[in-house]
């Protein structure tokens, strides 16, 4: 089953300049999709029409089974979750915990019920330490994994990360995509939306779609695209740091093709050290 | 700085913080009304604010606030201040019994009841201001909008937008900080830039605000989309109910604190209206003190 089916949707802020052209793909449940496009591609945009935040001049969005439209538009927000790229200005409440409970009192979730909930997702996201903590201090990464807390308590089958990392610094970085990596690993049913250009948090999704000017111009299974690193660079993007490592290694004669992950690599490492 | 911290909410774990936002606000009305009550002997007037200012002192090692930094605070307001007395002391009112002070001129005189006025408006704003202060100081700015919000529900009766009011206070409780130091950022930036925030003339320093605020501007409007986006991404919907993770509750401390305060106020009340001419000088010593 699909979790996201695109037809053919096209998006205009003005009059014939499509920011989104005539664009068709389809994510499975469960599935860890990374689409990826330079500045002005339109990732933002198809975000926003995932969610119904801006309405598609022509073609289909389908949530599951829902069709997108003024009547189920409700129904599918609950099932979707995003996280946009600034921190700060997705941080609506004052505090950590009433942050994080902004979703659940939308949904009018029971008030003694609440409590629970929004310190179980701090511990997940591990800022249960910062529960009424104000977002002046906290870092961006912890403003952002406040974010994914709620919505993460929504329970959304679908969580879209609209360049999440893109204003963090490498630690805010790694935390998130550490995340992300647990997430999945704690619920294999989530469908993950990744919107990044950054090839390495493309590289840890089993699945990627290329956009340039609002047009799919690649899309394929990690493998696929990965293997063909050429192709990959002539559209502009880097050699993910792993793929240059066990390159290197090679050109040395050392050969760790096998090796699926950073981990499985360091570990082949050590043992040959 | 130090403006802006002062009156700002202060963790801590005291009596006064514990006490429902809502009971504090009605404290503070009553307290208010206390202190305005008027009596017309004026060394009873001087006494009673003497006794209030006593129990603010009392209050506010209750609810750990330092006397010091609310009298700096209060201080920095001089001007407002130093106006007032001004006016009270060269204006004085026409029905008072005028003791001549001093005389500067035919037309210039400084009378008792002026500076008398003046006096007791001071001690009163003093007064009114630290309560107010310990308010904000001991409350949590999200309580104190919910507390607001739940004095103004009749209104949704003649569908005034009670909660979108309520909503709207607390983003911008939310994001004052944020435009604070974006606008540091801002001036930052434009500093660097040869713009120059403290010298010039009128029209240098006009056009120094103006980079200042249009960059200001635009930000303030992305950052409103944004907000607005993730609100509405998060099922947001003003019309529609919600539940609130956030309780105020009454408790026992409310209950005697407002026993306690109504019955002051009570009395105050009682005594100025029914007794309004008394001499406490008088009355407990037997001494007429006047002029
Ligand atoms: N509110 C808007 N009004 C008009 N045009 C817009 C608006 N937002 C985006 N655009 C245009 O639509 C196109 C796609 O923008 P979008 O924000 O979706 O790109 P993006 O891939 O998210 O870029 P980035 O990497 O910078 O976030 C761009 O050409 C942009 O100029
Ligand atoms: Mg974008």
């Amino acid at each position: 089953m699909n979790a996201i089916s695109v037809k053919n949707l096209t998006y205009e802020y003005e009059e014939n300049i499509k920011a989104i052209d005539n664009i068709s793909f389809d994510i499975p449940v469960g599935s860890f999709v990374s689409i990826i496009g330079k500045n002005g591609s339109g990732k933002s945009t198809l975000a926003k029409l995932l969610d119904g935040l801006l309405i598609a001049k022509s073609g289909e969005i389908k949530i599951f089974d829902l069709i997108l439209n003024n009547k189920n538009i409700k129904a599918i927000r609950n099932k979707i979750g995003i996280v946009f790229q600034n921190p700060d200005n997705q941080f609506i409440s004052t505090t950590v915990e009433d942050d994080i409970a902004f979703g659940l009192e939308n949904r009018n979730i029971d008030s003694n019920k609440m409590q629970e909930i929004v310190i179980d997702f701090a511990k997940k996201v591990n800022m249960d330490k910062y529960l009424n903590k104000e977002p002046s201090n906290l870092s961006g990464g912890q403003k952002q994994r406040v974010a994914i807390a709620g919505v993460l308590a929504l329970n959304c089958d679908i969580i879209i990360l609209d360049e999440a990392t893109s204003m963090l610094d490498p630690k805010g970085k790694e935390e998130i995509r550490q995340l992300i990596v647990k997430m999945k690993q704690e619920n294999p049913s989530l469908t993950i939306l990744s919107i990044t250009h950054d090839i390495e948090e493309a590289y840890l999704s089993d699945y990627i779609i290329i956009l340039e000017n609002g047009k799919i111009i690649k899309q394929g299974k990690h493998k696929d695209i990965f293997s063909n690193l050429d192709e990959l660079k002539k559209l502009g993007f880097e050699t993910p740091f792993f793929i240059t490592v066990k390159q290197e290694l090679l050109k040395h004669g050392y050969d760790f093709s096998d090796c699926e992950n950073i981990n499985d690599l360091v570990e082949k490492l050590c043992q040959l050290m | 700085m130090n403006s802006i911290s002062f009156g700002r909410y202060v963790n801590y774990d005291s009596f006064v913080h514990k006490l429902d936002a809502r009971s504090k606000i009605l404290f503070l009305i009553c307290l208010m009304i206390m202190i305005f009550m008027p009596f017309s002997v004026w060394s009873t007037s001087l006494i009673f604010s003497l006794i209030y200012f006593v129990l603010l002192i009392v209050l506010m090692i209750m609810s750990h606030c330092s006397f010091l930094s609310f009298l700096k605070g209060i201080l920095s307001m001089w001007f407002l201040f130093l106006f007032l007395i001004i006016i009270f002391i060269f204006v004085p009112n026409p029905n008072m019994s005028s003791v001549l002070l001093y005389q500067f001129s035919d037309n210039y005189a400084i009378y008792w009841d002026g500076v008398y006025q003046a006096g007791y408006i001071f001690l009163r704003l003093i007064l009114m201001m630290s309560l107010t202060l310990i308010l904000t100081a001991t409350t949590k700015p999200l309580d104190l909008t919910y507390a607001l919000e739940w004095y103004m529900t009749p209104l949704k009766i003649i569908n005034f937008p009670v909660h979108t009011i309520a909503m709207m206070i607390s983003i911008a409780l939310r994001f004052i900080p944020t435009f604070l130091d974006e606008a540091q950022r801002i001036m930052k930036a434009q500093a660097s830039r040869g713009v120059d925030f403290s010298r010039g003339g009128l029209f240098k320093k006009m056009k120094a605000v103006i980079s200042l605020i249009i960059p200001l501007f635009i930000s303030a409007f992305e950052k409103s989309q944004q907000l607005s986006d993730a609100m509405e991404a998060r099922g947001y919907d003003p019309n529609s109910k919600r539940s609130k993770y956030r309780k105020l509750k009454f408790h026992l401390k409310d209950l005697f604190s407002a026993i306690f305060v109504f019955t002051l106020v009570g009395f105050i009340m009682y005594l100025s209206i029914a007794h309004g001419n008394i001499d406490v000088i008088d009355f407990v010593f037997g001494v007429k003190v006047g002029f």
